[in-house]
């Protein structure tokens, strides 16, 4: 049975002379008792559908599509029909402000109007009723006979609750309810909601640009990104699993489910509601293809009760290694299995790091995945050409790699400009003002001077930190897809260290290329990576999103990894918190082979 | 309100009075001429002597007007704490006097006038906001702005033309029937409402538009607002959305202007009253100034100033009761 059914929704606003698209085609459904929940930014049109189901729109705004409410189009209903099903089956608690109330009105007179409307009480019984939705969500009764100004954001959203609970909807819509409200009060709100859910069961669309918050109430949730649904599934497997560039972007820009990763959010605005061709994301995509400029892809089933609005089918794959196998011949002739059967894979823009004790076997992989060495056994491949052979880095938009050692990559005899421009000059890209400019550029996105003097600098006259720049502005000249990062931190120090790390994370999060990091440093892994693979003998013991494997780290060898941390002795690594992001299978697309 | 802001709000008033009273005084003092000696602009350069010197200098004694200005100006303010305003010189009477016989009758035009633009004004300006862009609101509005153009007195003169003098439907001048024996308490109120008519639809029509315009473009306005889309998603129907959410916002403006209308009202009475030779305090005003009767004119802006305090205070008062917000 399906309790509410929105089929290709569309709404435009029209203000003098353009056309706003803030709702795009947009359907689903809902079943009683059920919460759905509705993420995207702001001016995504998220209020705009809440409005739209209750047909509240402005006479400046169009519509089309169908919203069926158990079983009546409400769309082909005359206002008096429609004022019988307004906040007598479905009710919506507004965003909170300060004008949402009417100014002039006791609080008790607005929660009691509708009651009375609607036939539910008599004039006389009504505050009686009115006192026990006070008493319900928990707002004193002396409250009733003031006016909306005199109560505070926590209060009176209380009271916009007790007004949309007023005549026992079938259907609740809460619009961005919590975002006014401190970190306390938003935790009462919600505890509040979820009880009254169950002993109401009514169903709830929860809308919000708080993934967090619609998280922990919603059992499904449909992302919007500029009027349209990009991609709709469990909130589990969507948390635990984004499929779709945006989604992925917005998941980990969430403090609270990245608790130790620094915050990037994701590059670019979203485009505000004019007609884009093709998929709406495109300008802030990492992976886009000339088809993403042209048509805008539909949402289409990827799986089990998931669905995903992407021409690539979400995040792409970019490198898939299978079973590599590479051993050294120690002189007493036996042999040192560095790498013993690794299956990796990454992906589009993301940042997978590759943490392991010395002698684990690290570098040696990043080597065989940077085709520099080639394995005894297994393949890599990137975006499906081979790896082997060390000719995916000799072009735009290859694989790169960044050594622990500056000094081996840059020589001492070098200026700082033939070594940023070497790469280019081996491959004969461009011409040779091309390449100076291009050299000028990567140097400036290391934040290293691009001018004069210091471009004639002797790589051997540079400091560390300096030096590592350099060498990461030789990588980024060739505009890579994948950066392969070899402890890259482990030679300088602390603060240099922090600030080199910082450079790279920015420079990937803009550039919106996909990076391996290898480290050793748990600590400074956290900040930037999105998933962890752990690598011990050879073989990689663990891999899912960075903060589950170090919150919860489930082989021994981790477990004593995250342990060998020096903390402070004051720190606790366990939080209570982030149950519900946890539990149960928590696996990453493509971790199937661990 | 506690005992300081009320303490304020007296000390405002009374500082608001004086500033009046010596406006007041000075004001007719600095126009040419004096009540003795008509200076006419109507006769070209020639002073009518109407008294002989020693005549007029005796008046000026007798009213005190050979003393310094200064000392005047204290006896004034003296003599009005006493509530004495002093002789009209042209009407022979005290000004309390003249002014009691007088202005019951704008009251009563400008009270009614007042009433029925307001009223007027809300009602077609709420009909026009719920067509907005529709052609009755389109036409209303185009039609009421060129009314607003016309000024009040020649729409005076139009409207006595038509009626009065055309069909005869209304008095030409005066208050009341001269010399009417009244057989009924109706007959009377018959009469006197007879001859307010064209007087007050006058006054009402020079502030109608503005009512009108005010009504419809804050409704306009609140209708846009979060409270009035919470208030249609209620399901109350569109009535009392209109009505009981709408339109009691939109009034907090209309009223406060309503208040203000009532003292500019008092100026066009002036004029509207000349018009109908209505006599009103206006028309006596008039008079007053063209004889130069100090003492007079000084009680009828009196008059007319603490009526317009006394409006704004009710105005603030009633806004008060109609918009919370302000209580504090
Ligand atoms: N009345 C209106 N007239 C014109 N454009 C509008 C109107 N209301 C919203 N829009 C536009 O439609 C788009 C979607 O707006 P909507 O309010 O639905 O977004 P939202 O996701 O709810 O954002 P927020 O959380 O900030 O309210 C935005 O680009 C907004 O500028
Ligand atoms: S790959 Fe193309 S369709 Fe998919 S999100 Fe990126 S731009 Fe949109």
């Amino acid at each position: 049975m399906i309790l509410l059914a929105v089929n290709d929704l569309k709404c435009q606003y029209h203000t003098d002379g353009h056309t706003v698209n803030a709702v795009d085609g947009v359907s689903f459904n809902i079943e009683p008792g059920e919460i759905l929940g509705i993420v995207g930014e702001s001016g995504s049109g998220k209020t705009t559908i809440a409005i739209s189901i209750m047909r509240l729109l402005a006479d400046s705004a169009s519509v089309s599509g169908t919203v069926f409410f158990d079983g009546t189009d409400l769309a082909l209903l005359p206002e008096t029909e429609l004022d019988k099903i307004r906040w007598k089956e479905i009710a919506i608690v507004f965003q909170n402000s300060l004008e949402v109330l009417n100014p002039v009105m006791t609080i008790a007179d607005q929660v009691i109007e509708p009651m009375i409307r609607h036939g539910m009480v008599s004039v006389n019984e009504a505050r009686a009723r009115c006192a026990d939705l006070f008493l319900l969500v928990g707002l004193d009764e002396a409250w009733m006979d003031v006016y909306p100004h005199q109560l505070s954001g926590g209060m009176r959203q209380r009271a916009l609750l007790a007004m949309a609970l007023a005549c026992n909807p079938r259907l609740l819509i809460l619009d961005e309810v919590t975002s006014a409200l401190d970190a306390f009060t938003r935790k009462e709100i919600r505890d509040l909601l979820v009880d009254l859910q169950k002993t109401r069961g009514y169903s709830m669309i929860v809308i919000s640009h708080d993934i967090t918050f619609v998280s922990s109430l919603a059992s499904r949730l449909l992302v919007l990104y500029a009027g349209r649904v990009v991609e709709a599934g469990l909130t589990r497997d969507i948390l635990n699993g984004p499929r779709h560039p945006y989604t992925r972007g917005l998941v980990h820009a969430t403090p609270d489910i990245f608790i130790y990763k620094d915050l990037w959010g994701i590059p670019g605005d979203s485009p505000v509601g004019d007609r884009h061709k093709g998929c709406p994301f495109n300008s802030r995509c990492t992976q886009s293809i000339d088809i993403c400029r042209k048509n805008p892809p539909l949402l289409q089933p990827c799986g089990e009760s998931r669905e995903i609005a992407c021409h690539r089918g979400g995040i792409a794959m970019l490198l898939k290694a299978e079973d590599l196998r590479f051993s050294y011949q120690l002189p007493d002739g036996k042999a040192l299995h560095a790498v013993n059967g690794v299956n990796i894979e990454v992906y589009e823009g993301e940042v997978l790091s590759i943490v392991g004790q010395t002698g684990s076997g690290k570098s040696t992989l990043a080597h065989i995945l940077a085709g520099i060495i080639n394995p005894d056994k297994g393949s890599v491949r990137f975006m499906n050409g081979n790896v082997q052979g060390g000719t995916m880095g000799d072009h735009f938009k290859g694989v790169q790699i960044v050594f622990q050692d500056p000094f081996s990559s840059t020589s001492n005899r070098f200026t700082v400009l033939d070594a940023v421009r070497e790469p280019l000059d081996i491959n004969r890209i461009g011409s040779p003002e091309e390449r100076l400019n291009m050299a000028r550029e990567a140097l400036e996105l290391v934040r290293l001077p691009s001018t004069g003097m210091f471009l004639k600098k002797y790589c051997g006259e540079l400091s560390g930190g300096q030096r590592q720049r350099v060498a990461l502005a030789r990588a980024v000249v060739m505009q890579p897809k994948l950066l392969i990062a070899d402890e890259i931190t482990s030679a300088l120090d602390v603060s240099t260290a922090a600030n080199v790390m910082r450079l790279l994370k920015g420079l990937q999060n803009r550039r919106g290329f996909a990076m391996i990091s290898i480290s050793h440093d748990l600590t400074l892994t956290l900040k930037i990576a999105d998933r962890i693979a752990v690598l011990n003998d050879g073989k990689i013991v663990e891999t899912g999103n960075a903060h589950d494997v170090m919150l919860t780290p489930s082989d021994e060898y981790t477990k004593r990894l995250v342990g060998s941390r020096i903390g402070l002795c004051c720190h606790e690594h366990t939080n209570g918190e982030h149950d519900f992001l946890r539990d149960e299978s928590q696996h990453y697309p493509g971790d199937a082979n661990v | 309100m506690n005992g300081n802001d009320r303490n304020t709000l007296i000390y405002r008033f009374v500082i608001t009075l004086l500033v009046i009273l010596a406006i007041n005084f000075f004001l007719p003092r600095m126009m040419p001429g004096d009540p003795f000696s008509t200076l006419s602009s109507d006769i070209e350069g020639e002073d009518v002597i109407i008294m002989t010197e020693e005549q007029r200098q005796y008046f000026i004694h007798y009213y005190g007007m050979d003393l310094p200005l200064h000392e005047q100006f204290f006896l004034y303010l003296a003599n009005m704490a006493k509530g004495d305003f002093g002789q009209s010189i042209y009407y022979k009477l005290p000004v309390t006097r003249v002014i009691l016989l007088h202005l019951p009758w704008t009251i009563l035009i400008v009270l009614s006038a007042t009433a029925m633009s307001t009223i007027i004004g809300i009602i077609i300006g709420t009909i026009s906001a719920r067509n907005r862009k529709k052609g009755s609101d389109r036409f209303m509005m185009a039609g009421l702005i060129a009314f607003a153009e016309i000024p009040s007195f020649l729409l005076g003169i139009i409207l006595l033309l038509i009626f009065s003098v055309q069909f005869r439907l209304f008095p030409l001048a005066g208050a009341i029937t001269p010399f009417a024996h009244y057989t009924s308490l109706l007959d009377q109120v018959w009469d006197i409402a007879h001859h307010a008519f064209l007087p007050i639809i006058t006054l009402s029509l020079a502030q109608l538009t503005g009512v009108y315009l005010l009504t419809r473009n804050t409704l306009i306005t609140v209708s846009t607002k979060d409270y009035i889309r919470t208030a249609v998603a209620k399901g109350i129907g569109e009535k009392t959305v209109w009505t009981r959410h709408a339109l009691r916002n939109a009034l907090l403006p209309v009223v406060t202007r309503t208040g203000f209308m009532i003292g500019l009202m008092m100026g066009g009475a002036v004029l509207v009253e000349t018009v109908f030779s209505y006599p009103g305090i206006g028309l006596t005003l008039r008079s007053a100034v063209v004889n130069r009767d100090y003492a007079l004119i000084q009680g009828i802006l009196l008059i007319v100033a603490v009526a317009i305090l006394l409006c704004n205070l009710v105005v603030d008062r009633v806004y008060r009761q109609l918009d919370p917000r302000v209580t504090e």
